[in-house]
């Protein structure tokens, strides 16, 4: 382990009321000057180490549990922890209120981090002409042009939903597909450049950025004028205290969370300080950019349907077709996995498109592409989609949350009984409330889905006269959605 | 399009109109709740209902049961396959099924080990909305999905958010038109 001295830094810069601004300067409160001694954590070079072994600990718990502990999966760690626990603080606390701080300390690249810095914590420095940017073990390649977006995110988060009965039920298959995930990490860093696994594969970053628009933190600089005229650019080249940004992001032009991995590298590597956490109002964030993120937007809105039937649903027949590994109904599952997939890929995205085409008609936008409109009402669906989810998580805990009590004290489900609450018996907490919280979380989802996206309008159509109408249709969309949510979780 | 939230101009008229916009959204969405609870008040005349119910992995048949409010339910359970529980939930009831067997073991879990041998449990619906119910004897791997759902109605809570999100849709488009109109003005 190295620690990097702390490089000598350059004399302050001018008053930041003196420069200008950007409006997303001003969109926030600095949680840096509120909270003393929050900066110093967040530049203290070890935070993210200690974060990341803390959750890699756990992890070889859950993945020794899934090899050898019990196959039954309310009786493992691995899916208990991993799919109860973790799943509800990550879609319900997490994402809406500390945007990817997950990805901060997720333990799934840890390793491959590790290997190309040659270092668990220190930085490794380069040397010669380009002094002032760090080294790093393996090819280094750029990540490939055509696939530098989010598209085998998408895939790879469908591909996984759709054997999802099998993934949050067997903890050998969610030891296979996390495990897999970890070597799949650490291959690519020693091919490519930095996190592209986390930027460009892994399955969990797709949603976490699109949702962490919606979060009431953000890294942003304070002023952006000051970046623009600093040449050294240590945020992306690195320097003595810290790499460059390890997510290929600029943060002196960051304007949206999606692609900031919340490592704080830039903290410590910018010399004036200029860096800082904003905490802001809900849905700060409305851009959607690309139809890659779009169809992101898309597939988590569907996929919670997907899964309010699948699994919180009572039909067994979809049920069976899930499941055909157990049930052997492969032909049902076939005709599932289509469903899925049209419904993610075709369907809803065919419905959007069709609200927004006549949106745009009705708002009389002929200037306005059909492209622009169609990615951006895509928001629409990430406040919604995200209450969605919040919504479809509420009953896993509150229903399955026992299991928590009794695989803490035996996580491989093999009789051990470290706390004394092994034996607890499963009960749910308060069931007959879960309607009760899961409508007014869809009516908040709905709220905001309307109020954003008619700001979105006036960004595309401009004035009321003609954003109002323009969005008419994706409302009458979005309500009916939500009504069909109703639906599911109160009918 | 920047996708700033600081992008967007404020509305003419500052809070005074944001507090009008809220204040017309949140009497859309009560108004809209309040219509659904009204419209679909209306229930039959409570009766018995008599209703075999067969527990397999990892489903129930029937998988809905629709009754009104004040119906008195006869539940004869069967188990198809292996062991199974059925916890109603919101009635304190919680059985105990073995496979091929006429009787099945039946406790209140307010009270977690008195346990009875029945042939039949009777459920009062005198509280109306969704209950689901649960299988409580692990089963297999699905077991923790494994679910039916008993409706009593009026189902209060989803005609309340039809409706509220009918009064949502609805006071949201009367707001903003209303303000699209003084915009241009």
């Amino acid at each position: 382990m190295q620690v990097a001295s702390t490089p000598k830094r350059p004399p302050a810069p001018a008053p930041a009321a003196a420069r200008s601004k950007h409006p997303s300067d001003r969109a926030g409160v600095d949680l840096c000057a509120a909270i003393p001694g929050l900066r110093a954590v967040l530049k203290w070079r070890p935070l993210q180490f200690w974060l990341m072994w803390a959750n890699l600990v756990c992890f070889a718990v859950f993945i020794n549990a899934g090899l050898f502990g019990s196959p039954v999966g309310s009786h493992n760690i691995m899916i208990v922890f991993v799919w109860i626990l973790w799943w509800f603080l990550l879609i319900a606390l997490l994402v809406p209120f500390l945007s990817r701080f997950w990805c901060t300390m997720c333990p799934l690249p840890a390793f491959g981090e590790w290997l190309q810095r040659l270092r668990l914590i220190g930085v490794w420095p380069g040397s010669g002409p380009a002094k002032h940017r760090t080294r790093s073990l393996g090819l280094s390649r750029a990540w490939p042009r055509a696939l530098q977006n989010i598209w085998l995110q998408n895939g790879g988060f469908l591909g996984l939903a759709v054997c999802s009965a099998l993934l949050v039920t067997r903890p050998i298959v969610s030891t296979v597909v996390l495990g897999g995930m970890i070597v799949l990490a650490l291959g690519l860093a020693l091919v490519y450049r930095q996190r592209a696994f986390c930027m460009y594969l892994c399955p969990v970053s797709g949603f976490l950025g699109l949702y962490s628009m919606t979060s009431t933190v953000a890294v942003r600089v304070k002023d952006r004028a000051l970046c623009r005229g600093h040449k050294e650019k240590e945020c992306l080249l690195g320097c003595a205290a810290g790499y460059g940004c390890p997510w290929f992001q600029y943060v002196g032009s960051m304007e949206r969370n999606n692609y900031c991995g919340m490592c704080f590298e830039c903290f410590k590597t910018c010399p004036h300080d200029n860096v800082t956490l904003y905490l802001r109002p809900f849905c700060s964030e409305t851009g959607i950019k690309g139809v890659d993120e779009a169809f992101k937007a898309f597939i988590m809105v569907a996929l919670a349907l997907v899964y309010s039937v699948t699994l919180l649903g009572p039909w067994g027949v979809v049920k069976d077709w899930a499941n055909a590994s157990e049930s052997g109904h492969w032909g049902g599952f076939a005709l599932y996995a289509l469903a899925v997939v049209g419904l993610c890929l075709v369907l809803f995205p065919a419905l959007h498109l069709g609200a927004v085409a006549l949106g745009r008609r009705l708002g009389g936008g002929p200037a306005v592409r059909l492209k622009a409109a169609f990615v951006g009402f895509a928001y629409t669906w990430v406040p919604l989609g995200l209450l969605a989810w919040i919504a479809f998580s509420v009953p896993l805990l509150m229903v399955n949350g026992a299991y928590i009590l009794s695989a803490l004290s035996d996580p491989m489900g093999r009789g051990a009984d470290f706390f004394g609450t092994a034996t607890v018996a499963w009960h749910p907490i308060l069931p007959e409330w879960v309607p009760l919280l899961q409508a007014p979380l869809l009516l908040v989802g709905l709220f905001y889905a309307l109020s954003k996206s008619l700001q979105v309008s006036r960004q595309l159509f401009g004035p009321p006269a003609r954003a109002v109408p323009a969005v008419l249709p994706v409302w009458g969309l979005a309500t009916a959605v939500t009504a069909v949510f109703m639906f599911f979780f109160a009918g | 399009m920047t996708g700033a939230a600081a992008d967007v101009e404020p509305a003419p008229g500052g809070g005074r109109h944001t507090l009008f916009a809220a204040l017309g959204v949140a009497a859309g969405v009560a108004l809209g709740a309040a219509l659904g609870l009204v419209a679909f008040d209306q229930t039959e005349p409570p009766r018995d209902r008599h209703i075999v119910v067969r527990a397999r992995q990892y489903a129930y048949d029937p998988p809905v049961i629709r009754v009104n409010r004040g119906d008195r339910l006869f539940l004869k359970l069967v188990a198809l396959d292996v062991m199974h529980g059925f916890f109603l939930e919101g009635h304190d009831l919680d059985v105990e099924i073995a496979p091929q067997q006429s009787t099945f073991k039946v406790r209140h879990p307010s009270r977690p080990d008195d346990w009875t041998e029945q042939e039949e449990v009777v459920v009062i619906a005198d509280t109306p909305g969704k209950f689901r119910f649960r299988c409580s004897h692990t089963c297999g791997s699905l077991h923790p999905f494994m679910s039916g759902e008993l409706i009593v109605e009026p189902n209060r809570v989803l005609h309340a958010g039809l409706g509220a999100c009918g009064g949502l849709f609805v006071g949201s488009v009367a707001v903003a038109r209303r303000r699209s109109r003084s915009a241009s003005r």
